[in-house]
């Protein structure tokens, strides 16, 4: 998932304005909000108070305010509550968090005919925010939606039956075959061209929340369309603000496991200066915000506010990605030698401690992901602990690639570039003659995953899109290389690896073969294939004013902070 | 009044050198209008009596001289070489063993001892040494590119103004597509693209991350700010009487240029040569602070400011310290500049704005 971190300062201009309108809504809040807060609210089951306004904050507007097309975690965690697909997650913590759940459909779906077939019922008596019931149909016209506006997520949708054809016919409000729909009934039934054991996580994405059909088929961020959910967007001003309330009617609908919300009203404010927005955090005059404190306020934020600031492991990964088709990592040995000498704990200090160092591919709370794997029983050494470099060295010398001459791809986003001459010094150490190569953040992958490039090695992470090995398994599967925009940016190709993806991918009841992911993701990063380095996973911040109840907020291991968990104390 | 008399080295127009009349190096003219010294030494004299400028000139050579000294602070006192990174390491002070770079990011301060002398960066990079080397190549780039623009600024201020016509409407054209362009942008858009690809010009072929990148930018973003006013002196004194006398005499335009024209002007360019150097050294600093200069991991000040930014909080002398050595370098070069240019000329108004 493409993750925004964009931490740009503003101009003075901004600033002062940004200021000032944080002391005039500071003011405003404790002069008035206490008031109104307290007449209108009841007490939460946290011992929170129920109702009331809060003002968050977000380093930069979110792509799109659009289920249809956002693919940012600054689109996703507020969307999350606005728009409900027809199965989501829980609203808790761990594990239990990524397992799919009815959304708006009354049950799991029921799947048939070899994995290809889905049929889910929508519950009854469901309406949008402006009151519109909700049909079946408007499913469709959903992914008919994400299809035709050309969204990065239009791909998860491409195995329905007929989406192609739909595509190519060009025509927005033409059928797709797959995709059968009853309002009568409610009945929805989606044919898959090939079995994906994923694909309930894909009906569970932010793309499939539903909208109602009568949606145009454009970007409507400036006017978002209605949902059902806990909250509905009742303003949007792009690049300034976008404010949430809650949903009239939501409550009414009883859906297990999705709450209700506590506070009536979420004022986000875009804000481009990080260490302002964390000085107004700290001071109360914002109750959140959304990008972690800059490194550079990290112990003043700890020292002063530890007792609202957390940081919580996401689902997500860092690694070094080593090109088997360019010399020297066409050498298992070589792959091996750099596994050995990376310094996990040190490039920890380099996110300022918010990264997990670890071994392991698949990302803590995805199913096939093993702790003991993931720390001690790493076979390249505790990642908490120092490289061993001496193994590196001989592991290098006995492949005769001392001394090769290798370029370090990066880019220049923060900690990419940072970490990118930290790896290429860590090269250097164990015998290579090693150069990094920083490029802009926009072109990056681009670059890297065009097969001309023929980059050697590099900064590379992803962030999970749904809590299935599969979102991550793409990445090194020998099936999905690609000449351009290819993500297999080491271009693993095994066999056998590749094997085990496509039986995976037909296995619909995940639990039952975690431990086959298991074993497949030690095969991959252990010797004797060694095909990519991973070395941890990052940790992301839940920093928030002392208005909120900070114990009651929930990180949810796909949307992060969920703001339905939000109170005033 | 003869040309003679009033002969200066400066060559404005309206008082050129001529090697027919007067002589053929520089140094050697004696005029007997300026109390039989000659213009080199008329100019020393004028300088002399700059003690603040002379200071300012000194403490550049001191800059030089201890940024020339860089491998040895490196390799005797710090023990460790600009890009080398320190991220788990611990060092003891005062008996008592530290995290260079702390498990929350933050990294040692300074220790006023030879390893860490001025602190570490987030990578845990020995500042000082990184100072050091950063200060040599932000000189080396700004000495380079000024080289290259007097040179290639000269070349081109002379064909122009010499030969006119198609010449320099070629020439000048070209010069106005470069100046069209705010400095700043045309560095960013040549640095980008070149530090992505590198430069391949027929056989020469230089790597993305190689300093002759930076040099190369900002040595053509800077020739039109010197190619014109040459061009410009030029263009007069093709009209004088002693050019007219050197070519009547059958004296060819290459040679005319070389003997005749280049002796009048290079005073101009001598005088453009430490600002150009000052400004050069001021946009590869703002070329790197914005990623379109120096490539990591080489150090500049730029780099360093940049770096240091994000750590103003808890590690201030990141972004002061190479600040205050830019402040200082292109101080002591824009007021050494000046008694220059007020030396060799008086009456010159020698600017480079952008």
């Amino acid at each position: 998932m493409i993750f925004v971190r964009a931490l740009q300062n503003s101009s003075i201009a901004k600033l002062l304005a940004v200021v000032v309108l944080s002391l005039g809504l500071g003011t405003a809040v404790a002069a008035c909000g206490s008031g109104s807060d307290s007449s209108s609210s009841s007490s939460s089951s946290n011992g929170g108070t129920e109702g009331g306004s809060i003002t968050i904050s977000q380093t930069s507007q979110p792509d799109f305010l659009d289920p249809a097309l956002s693919y940012t975690v600054n689109g996703w965690e507020p969307m999350w509550l606005v728009y409900t697909p027809l199965l989501t997650y829980p609203h808790v913590e761990g594990t239990t968090g990524g397992e799919v759940t009815p959304g708006l459909a009354e049950d799991l779906p029921t799947v048939s005919n070899g994995g290809k077939t889905y049929e889910l019922k929508l519950r009854d008596g469901l309406k949008y925010a402006d009151g519109q019931p909700v049909v079946a149909s408007d499913f469709s016209h959903t992914i008919k939606r994400v299809l035709n506006l050309e969204s990065g997520g239009s791909f998860f949708f491409e195995n329905i039956v007929g989406a192609d054809e739909y595509l190519k016919a060009g025509d927005p409000n033409g059928e797709i075959k797959g995709i059968k729909t009853n309002d009568k009934t409610g009945e929805i039934t989606i044919d898959l061209v090939g079995a994906d054991a994923s694909f309930s996580n894909i009906l569970a994405t932010n793309f499939a929340g539903l909208v109602p059909g009568d949606t145009p088929f454009k970007n409507q961020t400036e006017n978002p369309p209605s949902g059902v959910g806990a909250y509905t967007i009742t303003k949007s001003v792009p690049n300034r603000e976008f404010v949430m309330e809650k949903s009239p009617n939501f409550a009414s609908f009883n859906i297990p496991d999705i709450p209700t919300g506590h506070v009536d009203k979420i004022t986000t404010k875009i804000i481009k200066n990080a260490n302002q927005q964390a000085q107004d955090v700290l001071s109360n005059k914002l109750d959140y915000m959304q990008d972690p404190p800059p490194a550079d306020l990290k112990p003043t934020v700890k020292a002063q506010a530890g007792d609202r600031y957390g940081e919580t492991t996401t689902g997500s990964t860092y690694y070094f990605f080593m090109n088997t088709r360019v010399a020297p990592f066409d050498d298992a040995k070589v792959r091996e030698a750099v596994n050995y000498g990376i310094d996990k704990p040190g490039l920890a200090r380099i996110f300022a401690g918010e990264l997990a160092p670890g071994c392991s591919f698949l990302p803590p709370g995805m199913p096939g992901y093993n702790e003991a794997f993931d720390t001690t029983d790493c076979p390249y050494g505790d990642p908490s602990q120092p490289p061993d470099l001496e193994k590196a060295k001989q592991l290098l010398k006995e492949a005769g690639a001392d001394g090769t001459k290798l370029t370090v791809w990066g880019n220049n986003d923060d900690p990419s570039d940072k970490v990118t001459e930290a790896y290429a010094d860590m090269l250097n150490q164990i015998g290579f003659d090693a150069k990094p190569k920083i490029i802009d953040g926009g072109v990056y992958f681009q670059t890297i995953g065009n097969q001309s490039t023929k980059a050697q090695t590099g900064f590379a992470n992803w962030f999970q899109d749904f809590p299935h090995p599969l979102n991550f398994s793409f990445l090194v599967d020998g099936d999905s290389i690609q000449d351009t925009n290819n993500q297999n940016f080491g271009n693993v190709d095994n066999k056998q690896l590749n094997e085990e993806i496509n039986k995976l991918t037909l296995e619909t009841d995940l639990p039952a073969v975690a431990d086959r992911w298991e074993a497949w993701d030690e095969s991959l990063v252990s010797p004797p294939n060694s095909y990519i380095a991973p070395y941890g996973h990052r940790k992301l911040a839940t920093f928030v004013s002392d208005r909120i109840n900070f114990d009651a907020i929930v990180f949810h291991p796909l949307y992060n902070n969920d703001y339905s968990t939000f109170e005033l104390k | 009044m003869s040309e003679k008399n009033d002969l200066r080295l400066s060559g404005t127009a309206d008082k050129p050198v001529s090697d027919l009349e007067a002589f053929a190096e520089p140094p050697a003219v004696t005029v007997e209008g300026s109390g039989g010294q000659s213009p080199w030494r008329l100019a020393a004299r004028r300088l002399r009596k700059r003690r603040f400028a002379l200071f300012m000139g000194a403490v550049f050579v001191l800059l030089v001289l201890v940024m020339a000294a860089a491998p040895l602070w490196a390799e005797h006192v710090a023990h460790t070489s600009p890009n080398e990174n320190h991220l788990s390491d611990q060092i003891d002070v005062g008996g008592e063993k530290i995290n260079v770079v702390g498990l929350d990011g933050v990294p040692i301060g300074p220790t006023w001892r030879g390893e860490f002398f001025l602190g570490a960066d987030g990578n845990g990079r020995d500042v000082a040494v990184r100072l050091l080397y950063g200060g040599r190549n932000s000189l080396i780039i700004g000495l380079s590119a000024a080289l290259i623009t007097l040179l290639l600024g000269l070349t081109t201020g002379l064909l122009a103004g010499y030969f006119r016509g198609w010449t320099d409407s070629f020439l000048s054209r070209i010069m106005d597509i470069l100046w069209a362009f705010p400095v700043i942008l045309l560095g960013i858009a040549l640095g980008t693209s070149l530090a992505l690809g590198g430069l391949k010009l027929g056989p020469v072929s230089i790597s993305g991350g190689s300093l002759a990148i930076p040099i190369f930018v900002i040595a053509i973003v800077y020739i039109p700010y010197l190619a014109r006013p040459i061009r410009g002196e030029v263009l007069s004194l093709r009209e004088k009487e002693f050019v007219e006398a050197a070519r009547a005499q059958g004296m060819g335009p290459f040679r005319l240029i070389h003997s005749e024209i280049l002796p009048n002007v290079v005073s101009t360019g001598l005088v453009f040569f430490p600002l150009l150097v000052a400004n050069a050294i001021l946009l590869e600093a703002a070329l790197s602070f914005l990623g379109a200069g120096v490539q990591p991991p080489e150090p500049s000040w730029g780099t360093m400011i940049d770096e240091g930014v994000a750590r103003i909080v808890t590690a201030p002398a990141l972004a002061i310290v190479p600040g205050m050595m830019i402040v200082i370098t292109v101080l002591s070069l824009n007021v050494f500049g000046e008694a220059v240019r007020d030396a060799l000329d008086p009456r010159a108004k020698v600017r480079i704005e952008h």
